[in-house]
């Protein structure tokens, strides 16, 4: 068994002579969290989907647990699709037993197993309503379910947090991270960084199509952490960015993260600060993913 | 394998569950046994009365007149009898003969008075009898219509009727003879088919004909629309994606294929079932054309060719739901398709009168027109077995050809959003792995 539970090997497809994925290339380890992050129309999306077989690659190929993706592997991954849909006029039930069918399960279990996620997602007692009946929540808390119910050893979330409000989004924050520690391999895309900062365990980050950065989160943060610096400060500061030695900058008005070439330099931008503006706080700082995703996703802009 | 299942077991029960099917399912056969029943009912009903002065120069006629033609029997009344129709000369309904006090008036005296009269619908017709009927075997009648032809056969067998038996008793012949002489005779149609020879009525058959046809045509578009508005509710609510990243589309496609078809069939096998018990409960309300036009033989044709014609279809329909993006679009193109399923309704209808010519029998042989063509000689004019067998045969190529191509663009199709695909995409589709 290959210690991979996913990897991707130069990636590309094209729409009308648009390159929407261009060359990506990544791995994910056996029972990590993999954040799939990027802007919109990055490519997560079209990435997504050549892993699941719905659209072929012009290029490239993808090995799935171990293996090319046949219909036994299907068995053993949970898809939730960016786009939610499920049939309108079914009912709760009869969809879960439906999808559990779909993916190879016994009626009886997935009846069985229905239930008891119904119950863990507060949907007892909507067994027999009609899926159009549901609320939006309620409909994404059940899609969710039919994404799990044959408990995949792979589960690929697109956009897992997207339209649901911060008590439904701590739920599947919580289903994840049980499901984790099941040893089930994760990945999701998301452009919501301060979600993915508190769950994954490594991230890809692409920007018009391109892989920008990859790598574990601690790794990511450590290497743009020492060169950061997060200044508090009083007065016209315009001046910062246009210093030789500052790689980047972001103002917020009282307050500025400066990015620098090389941390030595910091001395020498304190001493540039003082007397030009008034500074009332000077520290290293480690970036958020926020500050990382807009500094990449810049730089891949060319700005 | 068992994913097929899955899916054909969903569709399956999604359609039977619907309102609109058990509606459906128990209101067409009420509403077809209405259109049989109807139309008699209304033949007896409306007739409306009519008044018609006679002027009888030749004298004695219009007691014959009152008491109508020789009776060809007793007939068992209480019955619904499409017979009925043809035989209304015998039933003189509402027509009241009154004579006309001549008072030595002439014919052309009377008849300028009689004219107003009609005009102003105090009567509805003169009949003008000259005293020289016998000879000259002319009578004449003034109405503003002349169009009824029930009437009109009426008065003129009834006449020639009691003239015939006037000449024989004025020769000294037994009354008796007479009255055997002059009864009326009646012809009963018979359909000679292979298997047998069965009393048969053209214009029942003709009806029937129709009615399984139109049935057939309803239930084609119907489910073909219904596998239409399926695809497409995939393709819209992305639903697509899941199936597909689930299992083979092959099997989505053929178990959706399936699903659907097990449903149409299923509400086939209720309607003949529902007749069968509505026939057998009002045995002595159904007419014996109609009886004799529902042999087992076929209700099996009848859902060998819904099953043919289901594939036949309900694949093309399938190709619009996965090639279109929105509801409108899907109408459009199926309004095209449901041209091509008119085009052997139409024809169907002409074929009838002559079921046997050598376009029909082409016709009926061009697998999209097979389903409803084929059936439709069937049910009129038993064509030779190999026939029978060949369009059933071709049908069948055609419908394995449609489900591979179908299977193929249902593929793709359905992951593709945005755009209305061209024709040459669409043959890229099929190329596609």
């Amino acid at each position: 068994m290959s210690e991979w539970a996913l990897s991707l090997h130069d990636l590309v497809k094209d729409f009308d002579g648009k390159r929407a994925v261009d060359h990506i290339s990544f791995t994910v380890k056996r029972g990590e969290i993999l954040g799939l992050l990027g802007p919109n129309g990055a490519g997560k999306t079209t990435t997504i989907r050549m892993v699941m077989d719905i659209i072929a690659p012009d290029a490239g190929r993808v090995e799935i647990l171990g293996e090319g993706l046949s219909e036994k592997v299907k068995d053993r991954i949970g898809f939730l699709p960016e786009e939610r849909g499920l049939y309108r006029k079914l009912k709760v039930m009869d969809t879960l037993l439906f999808f559990g069918e779909l993916k190879g399960m016994k009626a009886a279990a997935a009846r069985e197993r229905g239930r008891r996620l119904l119950e863990q997602f507060q949907l007892a007692g909507y067994e027999e309503k009609k899926v159009e009946e549901l609320s939006k929540g309620m409909a994404q808390k059940l899609q969710f379910i039919t994404t799990i119910l044959h408990d995949p050893e792979l589960l690929i979330l697109d956009e897992p947090f997207s339209g649901l409000d911060p008590l439904n989004i701590e739920l599947i924050q919580g289903i994840i991270l049980e499901r984790r520690r099941k040893g089930t391999t994760i990945i999701y895309s998301t452009h919501l960084m301060e979600y993915a900062e508190k769950t994954v365990d490594s991230l890809v980050m692409i920007d018009q199509g391109r892989k920008v950065l990859d790598g574990t989160l601690a790794a990511v943060k450590a290497e743009y952490g020492r060169k950061f610096i997060r200044l508090q400060y009083e007065g016209d500061a315009r001046f910062v960015a246009g210093l030789p030695y500052v790689r980047s900058s972001r103002d917020s008005g009282r307050e500025m993260e400066i990015e620098l070439e090389d941390l030595s330099k910091r001395e020498q931008l304190l001493r540039d600060l003082l007397g030009r503006v008034t500074v009332n706080g000077f520290q290293l700082s480690e970036p958020s993913l926020q500050n990382i995703f807009i500094r990449k996703v810049r730089e891949g802009a060319g700005a | 394998m068992n994913k097929l299942f899955a899916v054909i077991k969903k569709e399956y029960k999604t359609i039977v569950k619907k309102k609109s099917f058990i509606i459906m399912t128990i209101l067409t056969p009420v509403l077809m046994a209405g259109m049989m029943v109807v139309p008699v009912l209304l033949m007896k009903v409306d007739r409306s009365d009519k008044k018609i002065a006679v002027a009888d120069y030749a004298g004695g006629y219009i007691q014959a007149l009152s008491a109508g033609p020789a009776k060809k029997g007793a007939k068992p009344k209480g019955k619904l009898d499409m017979d009925a129709m043809n035989e209304m000369p015998e039933l003189p309904g509402r027509i009241s003969f009154h004579p006309v006090q001549l008072g030595g008036r002439d014919a052309a005296g009377l008849l300028r008075e009689y004219e107003q009269k009609v005009l102003k619908k105090e009567i509805d017709g003169l009949l003008l009898i000259p005293a020289d009927v016998k000879s000259r075997r002319q009578v004449s009648y003034y109405s503003t219509s002349i169009s009824d032809f029930t009437t009109l056969n009426f008065i003129e067998s009834t006449l020639r009727t009691a003239i015939s038996r006037q000449l024989l008793l004025e020769r000294q012949i037994d009354p008796a003879v007479v009255d055997e002489a002059t009864r009326e005779i009646s012809m009963e149609t018979f359909k000679v088919k292979k298997e047998g020879t069965t009393k048969s009525d053209s214009g029942m058959d003709y009806m029937m004909s129709l009615f399984m046809i139109i049935i057939l045509f309803m239930i084609l578009i119907n489910y073909g629309q219904i596998i239409m508005r399926g695809v497409l509710e995939e393709k819209t609510s992305r639903i697509s994606e899941l199936l597909i990243s689930s299992a083979r589309a092959t099997h989505i496609f053929y178990g959706k294929l399936l699903g659907i078809g097990l449903a149409g069939l299923t509400q086939v096998a209720l309607w003949i079932l529902l007749a069968v018990i509505l026939v057998s409960r009002f045995s002595g309300m159904v007419d014996a054309a109609i009886l004799s036009f529902l042999t087992p033989e076929i209700a099996f044709y009848f859902v060998i060719f819904f099953i043919l014609g289901f594939f036949i279809y309900a694949i093309p329909y399938a190709f619009i739901g996965a090639a279109v993006n929105t509801d409108q679009e899907a109408q459009q193109f199926a309004s095209v398709l449901s041209v091509l399923i008119i085009v052997p309704y139409i024809l169907g209808i002409s074929a009838l009168q002559n079921p046997n010519s050598t376009l029909t029998l082409v016709a009926s042989l061009f697998p999209l027109f097979t389903p409803i063509l084929m059936f439709m000689r069937i049910t009129t004019a038993v064509p030779p077995l190999w026939q029978i067998l060949a369009s059933i045969g071709l049908c069948v190529l055609t419908i394995w050809g449609l489900a591979w191509l179908g299977a193929k663009i249902f593929r793709v199709g359905m992951l593709m959003y945005g755009k209305k695909p061209s024709l040459g995409e669409m043959l890229r589709w099929v190329r596609y792995k």
